[in-house]
């Protein structure tokens, strides 16, 4: 009886020890600096020298009387919607394909599909403003071939165009990742479902969405959170390296905008209170989104 | 059901949390800060006092530079140097392309690096943190002793306007805080061998300028193309515009962020000018705005535009980039406005710091003075390239600097006017960043969907903010 208990004991210190320097690395590296991102907000800070001031809420006062950070907002609201929405049907629908159709190139096209996945931002970045290059880029060749030379533009040089330029990178990107979770997901649903359908004499469009999207439901919920959080992330790296915010800013995104009151405008309080917004932020869409899917799964 | 909500909110908090780490890991400890131990350790005070009757009650010094493009051998070179003339001195030196992020820990935490140089666009906002901080080491003595015993002030060789300009005295006061060092010229260039071979004149006035959009076209290139992503290099081509026009009257107007500038006469012919450029056919190369500066700088190598702003380091940057046949590198400079005045460039100088709370302070002015050595000076010029913003440095660099840069440096020392300046540091916690303020917008100018009035109507109501909030800065202090 001593013996067990001892065992466990034992057992239990082991795998105190084990969790030890992970949860220690957790709380320094993650939640240490969190606790700091919020105490900052509260201050004037140039991030250098000099000592903080606390100002309370003064920076979140100024941050909606700041132009360029509400047009940054305005520009990531844009993404943030646009992006997932078009994302995740794109991938759900090939990923439907794909699974459906019983092509012999599929696992090619899975692989393709996956492959801007496994690229680093900064090379599709690269890769996409050499696409979208005003005289030698695919797009505008592209278009002058096909004798529509008329509506070859700068892409991301008119701010009319820029932020749906930007979009399509995001889309590109981020599909091929979906479409494979999606994949995995109707895999695991049975075929007798489909089949019955199809005795019933459900069209491939009806099995689409009375079988495929409810019986994916829970990952789609997912998804569309992970795809959100995604687009705030990515368009920092795609932004800062295509357009620099430009044209006259009309590409500007909350991160760029945070980046660069932090570490160009020696801003430190000020981007900390922008950052603790977007935390609100993202933590409220995901709440929202999870709320507004949740009948869904009944 | 509630399990599964609870994983997917924790999971997006998570995926939240971690972006919004990445952003906070720089501000670390910012709290934990310890006060500077003060050290008045004297490992080898005895060794000292056989370097030329200098003592230094603290032998150790610590540099950080910045590694770019003119590398870090001058500098480990050069501490050697000063190692082996100061006998006992040791120095340390921590170079990297990323310098600014290795010193704002040690700054944050009150114990900076005794002497920094400081360069590159990742790395330039520290010191506009530090000069905002007043946290800088006043140096304008350094300039007043003889540079050598018993010789002329040092501040007598480095080149005129240098230490009077904002770039180096940064309140306005007269004080130095930062030393110059590699100094840049800046402005259009053009290809040569073009020009030789077609018999076309360099444009002397904006006038002469825009008369080659014709030649441009019969060129098959466009007149002008700039680093659309970035209009910030417009500036040198606005900025001595603004000298050429209103003098340094209106220069000073324009660095001082005085709103009254937007709307002076200058103001509307200088911003006239890329109104121009905006408008009139084949002037703007198709694209510009949207091309990074490497794609449009490429644009203009491979003869598609006639004209493109930049600095000295063009050729270098551009080593390997294809090219027109027969292309060369060509200055021009600035236009000027009418034929009787000047061509103009615009110059840029690097900066050295030494911070207020140094340590070894006295050492490290010390060691700031051997760098203006016409020993260190040709050094400069064989390792890294550079060229110091000392009288002369041009010829003492020649053997080691390109054709190119060494005309430009050349036209500089033999009175082109050049100008520069920086901006006045606007109040603390202020949202403004006036060179983006100013150059940001002008991609709308140039896309034709903003005029030069309602862009001087906007720049009047930013900086007539901008000096609110200074005033009540200064109120407050």
């Amino acid at each position: 009886m001593v013996e067990t208990m001892s065992m466990k004991t034992r057992r239990g210190l082991f795998i105190a020890a084990c969790l030890l320097p992970g949860l220690a690395l957790f709380l320094l590296f993650k939640v240490y600096p969190t606790i700091q991102i919020f105490q900052k907000s509260l201050y004037l800070w140039t991030g250098v020298g000099d000592e903080p001031k606390f100002i309370g809420l003064q920076n979140f006062v100024d941050m909606f009387h700041d132009d360029v950070f509400l047009l940054a907002l305005r520009n990531t609201g844009f993404l943030m919607l646009v992006v997932p929405v078009l994302t995740l049907l794109i991938a759900l629908v090939n990923a439907s394909l794909l699974t459906q159709s019983k092509l012999k190139e599929r696992g090619f096209y899975r692989t393709v599909f996956f492959f801007p996945s496994i690229l680093s931002f900064v090379v599709i970045a690269i890769l996409w403003s050499f696409i979208y290059h005003p005289t030698m880029g695919f797009v505008n060749s592209g278009l002058e071939l096909l004798g529509l030379g008329d509506w070859a533009m700068a892409w991301l040089g008119d701010q009319r165009t820029v932020l749906w330029a930007l979009a399509v990178t995001l889309i590109w990107q981020a599909a091929g990742y979906y479409m494979v979770m999606y994949m995995a997901g109707i895999d695991g649903i049975s075929p007798d479902l489909y089949e019955a359908a199809g005795l019933d004499g459900a069209t491939r469009i009806q099995q689409f969405f009375h079988i495929t999207i409810p019986m994916l439901w829970e990952i789609i919920r997912v998804t569309i959170i992970f795809s959100i959080n995604g687009v705030l992330t990515i368009s920092f790296v795609i932004v800062s390296v295509m357009t620099a915010g430009g044209p006259d800013r009309h590409s500007e995104v909350v991160m760029t905008y945070l980046y660069s009151q932090a570490f160009t405008n020696s801003n430190f309080g000020y981007a900390m209170a922008i950052g603790v917004f977007i935390f609100i932020i993202s933590l409220l869409l995901a709440l929202i989104s999870n709320k507004l899917t949740e009948r869904g799964s009944h | 059901m509630k399990p599964k909500k609870w994983l997917t909110t924790v999971a997006a908090s998570v995926v939240a949390v971690s972006v919004l780490a990445g952003c906070g890991s720089n501000n670390n400890g910012g709290n934990a800060a310890s006060p500077p131990a003060s050290n008045p350790s004297s490992p080898s005070a005895s060794a000292s006092e056989s370097a030329g009757g200098k003592q230094f009650e603290n032998m150790e010094l610590n540099v950080a530079v910045f590694q770019g493009g003119y590398g870090r051998e001058y500098w480990d070179t050069i501490a050697e140097d000063f190692m082996k003339d100061y006998p006992g001195t040791k120095i340390n030196i921590t170079a990297s392309p990323k310098i600014a992020e290795l010193v704002r820990p040690k700054i944050v935490a009150g114990n900076p690096p005794d002497f920094m140089y400081i360069a590159g666009s990742d790395n330039l906002p520290i010191i506009n943190g530090l000069i905002k901080d007043k946290a800088l080491l006043d140096l304008t003595e350094v300039f007043n002793e003889p540079a050598e015993e018993g010789g002329a002030p040092l501040k007598d060789k480095i080149l005129p306007g240098v230490l009077e300009s904002r770039s180096s005295s940064p309140y306005g006061d007269g004080q130095v805080y930062l030393a110059p060092y590699n100094f840049g010229v800046m402005g259009l260039w053009y290809n040569k061998t073009l020009f030789d071979e077609k018999g076309i004149a360099v444009p002397k006035t904006w006038e002469d300028w825009f008369a080659l959009t014709a030649t441009a076209k019969d060129n098959g290139r466009a007149l002008f193309t700039y680093q659309g992503l970035y209009p910030g290099y417009l500036e040198e081509m606005i900025v001595p515009s603004i000298y050429s026009v209103g003098g340094q009257e209106a220069l000073d107007q324009f660095y001082n962020l005085d709103p009254e500038f937007w709307k002076s006469d200058t103001f509307k012919q200088v911003w006239g000018l890329i109104e121009r450029i905006a408008k009139e056919d084949n002037a703007l190369m198709k694209g510009t705005i949207a091309l990074n500066h490497t794609q449009s700088q490429t644009a203009f190598m491979q003869g598609k535009a006639m004209f493109i702003p930049n600095g000295t380091w063009f050729e270098d940057e551009m080593k390997d980039a294809p090219r027109e046949d027969g292309f060369q590198f060509g200055f021009l400079g600035a236009p000027a406005f009418t034929a009787d005045k000047p061509a103009m460039a615009m110059t840029n100088v690097e900066q050295l710091v030494i911070p207020a709370k140094a340590k070894n302070p006295e050492l490290a002015k010390e060691f700031l003075k051997y760098l203006y050595s016409d020993k260190s000076v040709k050094l400069n010029a064989e390792k890294s390239k550079g060229v110091l913003a000392v009288k002369g440095a041009a010829d003492m660099s020649i053997e080691f600097i390109s054709e190119s840069m060494y005309n430009v440096y050349k036209a500089v020392d033999e009175g082109i006017v050049t100008v520069n300046g920086a901006f006045k540091s606007v109040a603390k916690g202020s949202k403004y960043n006036p060179s983006d303020e100013i150059f940001k917008p002008i991609s709308s100018i140039m896309n034709k969907q903003l005029t030069v009035d309602e862009y001087g109507a906007k720049m009047y109501d930013i900086f007539t903010d901008v000096q609110k909030e200074l005033e009540q800065n200064g109120a407050q202090e």
